[in-house]
């Protein structure tokens, strides 16, 4: 998930301007002047920051970046339509002691709550339990560990997205034939989640369906996925599927299934983003990709945020009213939804990350 | 010779060469003339200016005053000029490429001279071939040149000179590691390409080589010229006489004559393949020995077998009594021996590090208790090590490199000191060093042989040897050749026996 | 020496002799692997390697080495896909690659100006470099994939020389950049045989105070050599770029030992005056064709690893073992006393 986001990274010419917004926050910390500053540079909102109910500010891993660019459009949104004043700020690089220091000034100013999108989890535990200590409701995302959160949301579980993408595979393959499955790396924790929840589904439900090659590897790397694609067409001339995990699988492998000839003939879905995939979707390689939406995600942290402030309870099987979290599981403390969004060749021109 | 009114013939003329390294004057005042034709020996021992004056000629470093010219043309410190000019410098390592073949190391040359771009491989290979031919030696043009014995490379060296016409031809010490055919064959060429109007000039201290084949002598010494003339007015005595002259360094030492004692390490008719042989020698405590003889003769690997570094291949080596065979320096160094080697700025000292590190590395558990290292302790060994040693420096902390020859010299010397060996070999201990130095580092090592250590040198340098030593052994060729003790024996008695090699 | 220990003793050799054992072992496990289709197939897979190694050989050849040749192309290939998609301006393929090498031979140049000019250990310059050529493009070019190259990098991956099917009835081809590898080949092979610049380079490996007194101008010569191969590099990484019709900035850095692996197992040394364009592209034909066989047969990339380490040490050691137990026995063989 973590390398999703990284091949989003755009550049540093947006990374800088937001550099020189947070300096200024760190300026006039304390003063509603300062808040309001930042906040008219930031999300264009100003228009509803003086009689805001809730201040929510939102921590992201690193600003500046596609991703989190998309999470602040949410944040925004979900800021002109509740009036709340909700915020979004992040460090100019994916430094878990700087998310530190800005969360310890979050403190300081006494913010009703706090959603952060941690890059790493255990380094923010002590000073997120500060922030419960001192009243702060603090909100998570891609965090399931987190100890010290009131909630935290997540876009899906990650054996309700393997099953998902094995669907689609098994759909588009006619379920059956013989299909192979890619990881970014055999110790990334996700990845294999993913994928074994596929594995189990095809099994028991596309039983004429055969796995081929084991878990293969990429190294998240659109190179390796090549290659071992090439040779896995050699070595199973009749293979009919590929799931990818990492953003790089499937690109690496519609490659090689181009130059093989044999487009429309092998079906590859699998995580990744429409601007690492767009050409291969539309060229008809790649047939689905899949990946959460940010946008959503920051309203639905925002929303949850909200709740815990006024003291309402989130319950199994609740509505958020976000797209993809109509129908949220609870476990512990963690939010699970569908808000998995999935992308082919028809509605590729909608998602510009 | 020394006047300029014969410019018709003449191809070099260096006039009132100056160079001084910082304080130290290198040549004073010096002239030498070339004709065609002429072959020219500079003689001079190692010291005397002559590398830096070869240096000078080539362009390759600038005199502090006085003129270079070739054919009647000054040139200024620019070795792509000289070499324009006609002139090659053919170094003691010969320079070649060892990964080109023959032929393209004899066009090289010229083709870089010319300032060619497209490497016409046909014509220079040919010319190359015609070169030998002129030369009449016959070397297999395509043969890379690493894999050519030392005296083709000679050749080809020369060949690549004249492949570029040269006119003046420096040869450093060019004979030192040829055969004796070898040798002839080598004067023969040089005889022929003089009859087409080459002209040499013959760095060599070989007396022999000298009289063969050379018209004229310069003899250097302590950066001037004390003697120059056509050969006629030399014999080889008058020549070693000039060479050697009346210098501090070949004043022998006063020392105390002490009873003889029970040998500390004997060798009985050792041999190592290809290298030396039937080597006998008794190293006793309270004597200093040197092992003279020129590079080649052995010397060195004998010293090295000595120390365990290289493994005789014939022969008992026995210390304090027993036999013994070291399976490497580590054996031989618990037996008390120690091994000061030929170049001590790569081999011996770290540079970088505290003069008090260098001292003592060796010896750091003399100041070690469990796992913990007394600095204090360290520091107080070094101080003394310097003081007796009188190592010029403000303190022991400073880098090794800050140090002068000499002195560097003289840490290396403390190092092996603190272990306290009883037997202590020197390969060439004062290459590089300056002349007042030298002298102390000889006084060192009487003092650190009357105070019961057994010490070897190994040199080529018959002034020190003299200087130095009790007893002096000639190794020529792989062996020992003679004995001679050094309080009777002279210079001119020694210089022959070194370079007698052939007789052998 | 027999003849098995003659060739034993040559890197090329130990390498081709390597080659030869592994191909076998393949077609015995599986007939199909001689086929025109499988050698169509590694000579894919070699272009970007070799074209870089090509640069390497000649810095080698010099006794110098260049770590920082993959960032180069990195940067190269990146920043030219960032100026034609800014610049928007219309020109031929041939343009891209034109711009890509005379952006890797700026970057050349500075190595080239350190490593000749001031004198600084080539090692040290292009790790260091490695790493600036990395970071500058990472941090002030960006760090986002750019999939939507032009229709003519497309075109042109697509475009093939050669197109045929492999015994499972699946296409193979040779795609148009095996041009620039043959193009490089053919300019290096001229350069280092028949210009007195190519001979220089060979002279200053084999001994660089020889080549100072005959009047070589080293510097000159040196910085020469770290601008041409900055510019090959150049061009390795636009050919990256067409093979893979993406621009990503966090590829090729990685390559680079097993570029300087595949210079050395084909006959340079490490210490300068040797190497050829022969040995060079054989070289690397024999470490694709490790790494791809070994995919083949299904044997984790971590394998691939030590087989190629095995293969450097072997390959490196073994000629450098036999010279010096027959120099051992050419002494034993002299009489005693010389």
């Amino acid at each position: 998930m973590v390398r999703l986001e990284a091949m989003v990274a755009n550049g540093t010419r947006k990374q800088s301007i937001n550099n020189k917004e947070d300096d200024m926050k760190f300026d006039f910390k304390k003063l509603a002047l300062g808040v309001a500053l930042g906040f008219t540079l930031l999300g264009g909102a100003a228009a509803v920051a003086q009689d805001a109910k809730h201040e929510i500010v939102t921590v992201v891993k690193l600003s500046g970046i596609a991703w989190f660019n998309r999470m602040e459009a949410g944040v925004a949104e979900y800021a002109e339509e509740t009036g709340n004043n909700a915020t979004q700020v992040g460090p100019a690089s994916a430094d878990a002691a700087l998310q530190v220091q800005m969360i310890e000034d979050l403190i300081a100013r006494n913010v009703n709550a706090i959603t952060v999108v941690p890059n790493s989890p255990e380094a923010l535990e002590p000073v997120l339990a500060k922030a419960l200590e001192a009243g702060i409701k603090v909100v998570g995302h891609e965090a399931s560990s987190l100890e010290n959160v009131t909630y935290d949301v997540e876009a899906f579980d990650n054996a309700a997205y393997g099953v998902h993408l094995m669907e689609a595979l098994a759909q588009d393959m006619g379920g059956e034939g013989e299909y192979a499955v890619f990881v970014g790396h055999l110790t990334a924790k996700t990845h294999n989640e993913w994928v074994d929840a596929a594995i189990a589904y095809q099994k028991e439900k596309y039983p004429k369906m055969t796995l081929v090659g084991g878990k293969i590897e990429s190294n998240e790397q659109q190179q390796t996925a090549y290659q071992k694609t090439k040779e896995l067409l050699r070595t199973y001339p009749n293979l009919k599927g590929i799931q990818g995990s990492a953003g790089e699988d499937v690109v690496g492998a519609a490659l090689a299934v181009e130059e093989a000839g044999l487009t429309g003939k092998v079906t590859i879905v699998g995580t990744s983003l429409v601007s690492v995939a767009g050409p291969y979707l539309e060229t008809g390689e790649i047939k689905m990709i899949s990946f959460w939406d940010p946008a959503k995600a920051g309203i639905a942290m925002n929303k949850v945020a909200a709740m815990a402030i006024e003291g309402k309870e989130v319950t199994d099987g609740m509505d958020l009213g976000v797209e993809g979290y109509n129908s949220v599981k609870l476990d512990g403390k963690v939010i699970y939804g569908q808000a998995w969004v999935d992308v082919t060749k028809d509605n590729m021109d909608e998602y510009d990350f | 010779m020394a006047t300029s009114q014969d410019n018709e013939g003449r191809v070099l003329e260096m006039r009132s060469i100056r160079k001084a390294y910082g304080p130290v004057r290198v040549l004073e005042n010096v002239d030498l003339t070339l004709d065609r034709g002429e072959v020219r020996c500079l003689a001079g021992e190692n010291g005397s200016g002559k590398s830096t004056l070869i240096k000078i000629l080539s362009g390759v470093v600038t005199a502090d005053a006085g003129s270079v010219s070739f054919a009647g043309r000054t040139l200024g410190a620019d070795p792509v000029a000289a070499i324009d000019a006609g002139l090659s410098v053919i170094y003691q390592d010969f320079s070649l490429f060892p990964n080109l073949t023959v032929w393209e190391n004899i066009s090289f040359l010229s083709a870089v001279n010319r300032g060619d771009f497209v490497h016409r491989r046909l014509s220079r290979r040919g010319r190359a071939i015609e070169t030998l031919k002129r030369m009449q030696v016959e070397i297999d043009p395509d043969m890379p040149v690493e894999l050519l014995p030392v005296a083709s490379k000679q050749l080809v060296a020369i060949a690549r000179a004249l492949a570029n016409d040269a006119r003046v031809i420096v040869m450093d010490e060019p004979t030192t590691a040829l055969t004796r055919s070898e040798v002839a064959h080598l004067m023969e060429i040089v005889g022929a390409l003089k009859k087409d109007g080459v002209a040499f000039l013959f760095v060599s201290h070989k007396i022999e080589e000298v009289f063969a084949v050379c018209d004229s002598i310069t003899v250097l010494r302590d950066g001037r010229v004390v003697v120059e003339g056509p050969i006629g007015e030399f014999d080889s005595a008058r020549l070693v006489e000039a060479m050697t002259g009346r210098s501090i360094d070949s004043q022998r030492l006063p020392r105390e004559d002490m009873a003889e004692q029970t040998p500390f390490l004997v060798a009985r008719g050792l041999g190592r393949r290809g290298e030396y042989a039937d080597v006998d020698l008794e190293l006793r405590p309270g004597e200093i020995v040197s092992v003279v003889g020129l590079l080649g003769s052995g010397r060195t690997e004998l010293a090295l077998s000595l120390f365990g570094y290289l493994a005789p291949d014939a022969g008992v080596l026995e210390v304090a009594g027993r036999p013994v065979s070291f399976r490497g320096q580590n054996d031989a160094m618990d037996a008390g021996i120690a091994y000061v080697p030929e170049d001590r700025l790569t081999e011996g000292l770290f540079l970088s590090q505290p003069i008090r590190d260098n001292i003592v590395v060796s010896t750091l558990d003399k100041n070690t208790r469990g796992f913990a290292i007394n600095a204090k302790g360290l520091t107080q060994r070094a101080a003394a090590a310097v003081k007796r040693l009188r190592i010029k420096t403000p303190g022991v902390m400073p880098a090794v490199a800050t140090l002068s020859g000499g002195n560097q010299q003289r840490v290396v010397l403390a190092r092996w000191m603190e272990r306290s060996p009883k037997l202590m070999i020197l390969n060439g201990p004062t290459v590089g060093v300056d002349v007042g130095s030298k002298r102390e580092i000889h006084e060192l090592l009487v003092s650190l042989s009357r105070s019961g250590t057994a010490v070897m040198v190994v040199t080529d340098d018959i002034s020190e040897a003299i200087a130095l030593s009790d007893r002096i052994l000639v190794m020529v060729r792989g062996r020992i050749t003679g004995s001679f003790d050094a309080r009777s024996v002279d210079e001119e008695t020694l210089y022959e026996e070194v370079i007698k090699e052939d007789r052998a | 020496m027999s003849s098995v220990s003659r060739i034993l003793a040559t890197p090329q050799g130990v390498v081709f002799l390597t080659a030869l054992l592994f191909a076998l072992v393949l077609s015995l496990l599986n007939p199909a692997f001689f086929t025109p289709a499988t050698l169509i197939d590694l000579l894919r897979n070699s272009l970007v390697t070799g074209i870089f190694a090509l640069g390497v050989m000649m810095v080698l050849a010099s006794g110098g080495i260049d770590v920082s040749c993959t960032a180069i192309g990195a940067f190269a290939m990146y920043a030219t896909m960032k100026i034609i998609l800014g610049i928007d301006f219309d020109m031929p393929i041939i343009g891209y690659f034109l711009l890509s090498a005379a952006i890797g031979a700026g970057l050349g140049l500075l190595n080239g100006i350190l490593i000749g000019g001031l004198g600084l250990p080539t090692l040290i310059v292009t790790l260091g470099t490695l790493s600036l050529y990395r970071g500058a493009l990472l941090t002030f070019l960006g760090t986002t994939y750019i999939t939507a190259v032009p229709r003519k990098v497309i075109t042109f991956a697509r475009s093939v020389l050669v197109r045929m099917e492999n015994a499972v009835g699946q296409m193979v081809s040779l795609p148009y950049s095996f041009l620039v590898l043959l193009f490089v080949a053919i300019g290096v092979a001229v350069l280092m045989n028949f210009t007195m610049f190519g001979r220089k380079i060979y002279a200053i490996g084999g001994s660089e105070e020889a080549a100072a007194r005959i009047g070589i101008r080293i510097r000159r010569v040196k910085v020469l050599i770290y601008v041409i191969a900055g510019a090959i590099a150049g061009l390795a990484g636009m050919t990256h770029l067409t093979l893979s019709r993406m621009a990503n900035p966090f590829d090729l850095v990685g390559m680079e030992l097993n570029v300087i692996a595949a210079v050395v197992l084909g006959g340079a040394r490490i210490t300068g005056g040797h190497g050829t364009v022969v040995g060079t592209l054989l070289g690397v034909f024999v470490i694709t064709m490790i790494n791809t066989t070994l995919l083949m047969a299904g044997v984790p990339s971590y394998w691939q690893k030590f087989v190629i380490g095995c293969l450097i040490v072997v390959g490196t050691g073994l000629p450098i073992l036999i010279d010096r137990f027959a120099r051992h026995r050419e002494r034993i063989s002299r009489p005693i006393g010389a």
